[in-house]
């Protein structure tokens, strides 16, 4: 028998892809850091957990159903979602978080000489589903720290199958407004997918801020990522969905994988959007009382600052990102480095509950204080 | 013989009597890829000496020989697969038991290096590779005296500068920048441009409105997981040139595969807030003048601690490093005691003969650790090596055992490179 090269079986897009290295479990990382506590600030989580009517569903979670397959097309709740938006349930297709829809959108799209247009700091997965798919990324620097909405236009060609527009943008919080938006969609003109991903949604409140659910009726190019993870506290239980024309969104589930997303996730997410609201008044207000405080160290530190809408605000901090995030960690706080977003020296942190931010601060200031 | 893009190979057994073969076939290919007459002649003594060398150390055995157009130089690579019993004849000075039972010292590898611009000894898996590069004749720049200019309006970066620019850049690293601090390869602008061009080497250029040169910053990626670089060089007064480059390369490498980044030649503009200070290493010239080198690095990616491998004389240097680094380590300590071992010791060299500088790292640690690194040593200062030095992964327990073999000898620990090979590597110096 021969030997098994195996490198020569693997297309040269997948061989010069780095596989992306996810952190440890927090209890290594407690171990490896020193520290009886670990307030994690560096992915965006809710910290104030999901809305009641989920933790009802979590707990109360039957035995008998682990042993059986879930709905393959969550078939509640893509009617739940329909009755919420006001639009039949086969515009809906869930995914196994927000990642899988986008690889399924990718997939389903774009074939080989193809390409996408996103902005170069922004939500990686777009771009790392493209290259290591072999299509290419094209990707608009920031202008202001928005997304550029000529240059995503200018760059566009015959191959351009997708435009991903990440409104607002993690990690800088900026938006376009109703008008920019319309505006880019006219001019697209139907020519190519635009996806609008609105996984931050509900930490907006601006007037101008377009909703996509509104968008796509009159601009059928349009579809929406929204997830569960990021204000309704999902992020363990991995659920997102895309929304779009009940055309494209049988095109898409022709490359998505059904049976993906587990039963205890689908009645979660049906559970969460029972809500009445008033869970994601207290998120919003607590994310509030962070930036006040937040923002009003980095004002008397003098220190540059991006803070937004979102859970999330950034800072410019006078040392090498990775270094800062070692010194953090030995005093028990996760932040995310944006040296991989293409922001060298910035940290990104979580808005949590004002215990938290203190603490933070404090161990913001000790690091700044002994450097 | 076959020809693949631009390399030529051909297969043979190690015999003496095919020596003309080689030299054939090395004379044939370098002069079809353009390489000068003088140059050529270079390259088959070289090749001359380690196909003879392997004619009596490992004679009969199988070797490939490559002969490739690396855009600045043609490289000749040896290889073959040795078992690990035969693994010392790719020692820089090996020593084989004659007939006599006394030891013959083989000083074959090093008598080839002398006339190349770099040679390497690695070994992939069970093969074994003996590199020689000579790199083409380019012309060499002299240093003028110039002043600094100034800038008008704001400063663009330019990526993937155009070959007028890189040379125009390389003259004035070399202008306004002592020697020890200017890449080698900048002295010869054509070369560079062809490193560029041939994705050896990185570069971005800073310049002003009128498209007047301010600076530049260059880099390469030595290993799969790091990246070293040179600079910044700023050619021009006004502010943020420097900062800029250094913005733009960490935009340009921090989404990418590598974990560190390290200077290979730091200037004094580099901007310390972009980076953390590994120390100082010190590099005897010419002259016999020392220049203090400073050693900067940053991780790209978060660090989630780890466990490494020290030999326990080495412990308190890396406690001190760890700790001023702020990086999470559990040092395990490792010695021999006792152990079998195999017979002889193997290093894998990089020797860079214009700065008499020379760097192994091990691949076998045998019952001889300590009389083989002492040979090396010797014969590399009898060759009037000056900078020697020993890098130890401290991923592997037997690399790191021979932490005390290397001090017996005169080596001392300068300077600790995180993530640096599979795991943090410290670097040995010949003091």
């Amino acid at each position: 028998m021969r030997n098994l090269d195996f490198q020569k079986l693997v297309p040269a897009y997948v061989q010069g892809f780095e596989s992306y290295q996810p952190s440890k479990p927090d209890p290594e990382l407690m171990k490896a850091y020193g520290v009886d506590h670990l307030h994690r600030l560096n992915n965006n989580e809710n910290a104030l957990g999901p809305p009641p009517e989920v933790s009802t569903i979590v707990e109360k979670f039957p035995v008998k159903n682990v042993p059986v397959y879930p709905s393959g097309d969550c078939f509640y709740l893509r009617q739940k979602l329909a009755a919420f938006y006001g639009k039949t349930p086969d515009r809906f297709l869930i995914g196994n978080g927000s990642c899988e829809v986008i690889s399924s959108v990718i997939k389903a799209f774009c074939e080989e000489g193809d390409n996408i247009i996103t902005a170069d700091q922004t939500f990686a997965v777009y771009e790392w589903v493209a290259e290591f798919s072999g299509f290419e990324a094209r990707l608009i620097p920031l202008k202001n720290n928005r997304f550029d909405h000529r240059a995503m236009l200018d760059a566009m060609d015959e191959n351009t199958k997708i435009l991903f527009v990440c409104n607002p943008n993690n990690p800088t919080g900026t938006y376009w407004d109703t008008e920019t938006m319309e505006a880019f969609l006219d001019e697209v003109d139907n020519r190519a997918i635009v996806v609008i991903d609105e996984a931050y949604f509900e930490y907006v409140e601006k007037e101008d801020y377009p909703d996509g659910m509104t968008l796509m009726e009159r601009y059928p190019n349009v579809i929406v990522f929204r997830t569960f993870s990021k204000m309704y506290a999902l992020a363990a239980l991995r659920i997102g969905y895309l929304c779009g024309t009940a055309d494209i969104v049988e095109l898409v589930s022709r490359a998505h994988i059904v049976y993906s997303v587990n039963t205890l996730a689908q009645e979660a997410a049906v559970a969460a959007l029972s809500n009445d609201g008033t869970f994601i008044r207290e998120t919003l207000d607590m994310v509030g009382e962070a930036k006040k405080l937040l923002c009003g160290l980095f004002e008397e530190r003098k220190l540059e600052y991006v803070c937004n809408e979102g859970n999330y605000l950034m800072v410019k901090v006078p040392l090498p990102d990775t270094l800062m995030y070692r010194m953090l960690m030995r005093k028990g706080i996760m932040v995310r480095t944006m040296t991989t977003f293409r922001f060298p020296n910035w940290i990104r942190v979580s808005l949590v509950q004002r215990p938290v931010m203190e603490a933070f601060c404090k161990a913001f200031v000790e690091v700044l204080d002994n450097r | 013989m076959e020809t693949a893009n631009r390399s030529i190979s051909l297969r043979l057994f190690a015999d003496s009597s095919l020596i003309p073969l080689v030299q054939g076939a090395i004379e044939q290919a370098a002069s079809v890829f353009g390489m000068s007459h003088q140059r050529v002649l270079k390259l088959v003594m070289a090749g001359e000496e380690i196909i003879s060398y392997l004619a009596q150390t490992a004679h009969g055995g199988e070797v490939q020989i490559t002969i490739t157009h690396g855009g600045w130089c043609v490289i000749v690579d040896f290889s073959f697969e040795a078992a690990p019993s035969d693994l010392w004849i790719i020692n820089l000075a090996a020593q084989k038991k004659a007939n006599s039972g006394q030891e013959v010292e083989h000083l074959g590898l090093l008598l080839a290096s002398r006339m190349m611009d770099r040679f390497t000894v690695r070994l992939k898996g069970r093969k074994v590779h003996l590199e020689l590069r000579l790199d083409y004749e380019y012309l060499v720049l002299q240093p003028k005296l110039v002043r600094p200019k100034m800038l008008r309006g704001p400063l663009t970066i330019v990526d993937n500068p155009e070959p007028a620019l890189i040379k125009e850049a390389c003259a004035a690293v070399v202008n306004q920048y002592p020697p020890y601090l200017v890449h080698t390869a900048f002295f010869t602008p054509g070369k560079t441009v062809d490193m560029v061009a041939g994705g050896y080497l990185d570069m971005i250029v800073a310049v002003d409105e009128q498209g007047q040169l301010a600076g530049m910053l260059s880099w390469r990626a030595p290993s799969q997981n790091s990246i070293s670089f040179s600079g910044p060089y700023i050619f021009a007064e006004g502010d943020d040139v420097a900062r800029k480059l250094e913005m733009h390369l960490l935009k340009r490498v921090g989404r990418g595969n590598a974990e560190s980044l390290f200077s290979d030649l730091a200037t004094a503009q580099l901007v310390s807030e972009n980076f953390e200070s590994l120390g100082q290493i010190e590099f005897l010239q010419e002259d016999e003048q020392s220049i203090q080198m400073a050693v900067w690095f940053r991780l790209l990616r978060d660090d989630a601690g780890g466990a490494v491998w020290a030999h326990h004389d080495i412990v308190e240097f890396l406690e001190k490093k760890y700790s001023d680094l702020c990086l999470m380590r559990t040092i395990r300590q490792v010695d021999a005691a006792g152990e079998s071992l195999p017979e002889r010791s193997v290093f894998s060299t990089r020797l860079r003969p214009e700065l008499k500088e020379a760097t192994f790292v091990p691949m076998v640690v045998g019952v001889d650790v300590s009389e083989s690194i002492a040979r090396q040593v010797a014969a590399l200062r009898e060759d009037d090596y000056r900078n020697i030095f020993f890098h130890i992964d401290l991923a592997s327990g037997w690399q790191a055992a021979m932490g005390g073999a290397l001090l017996e000898n005169g080596f001392v620990p300068r300077i600790l490179l995180p993530k640096g090979g599979k795991s943090d590597v410290v670097v040995f110096q010949y003091a």
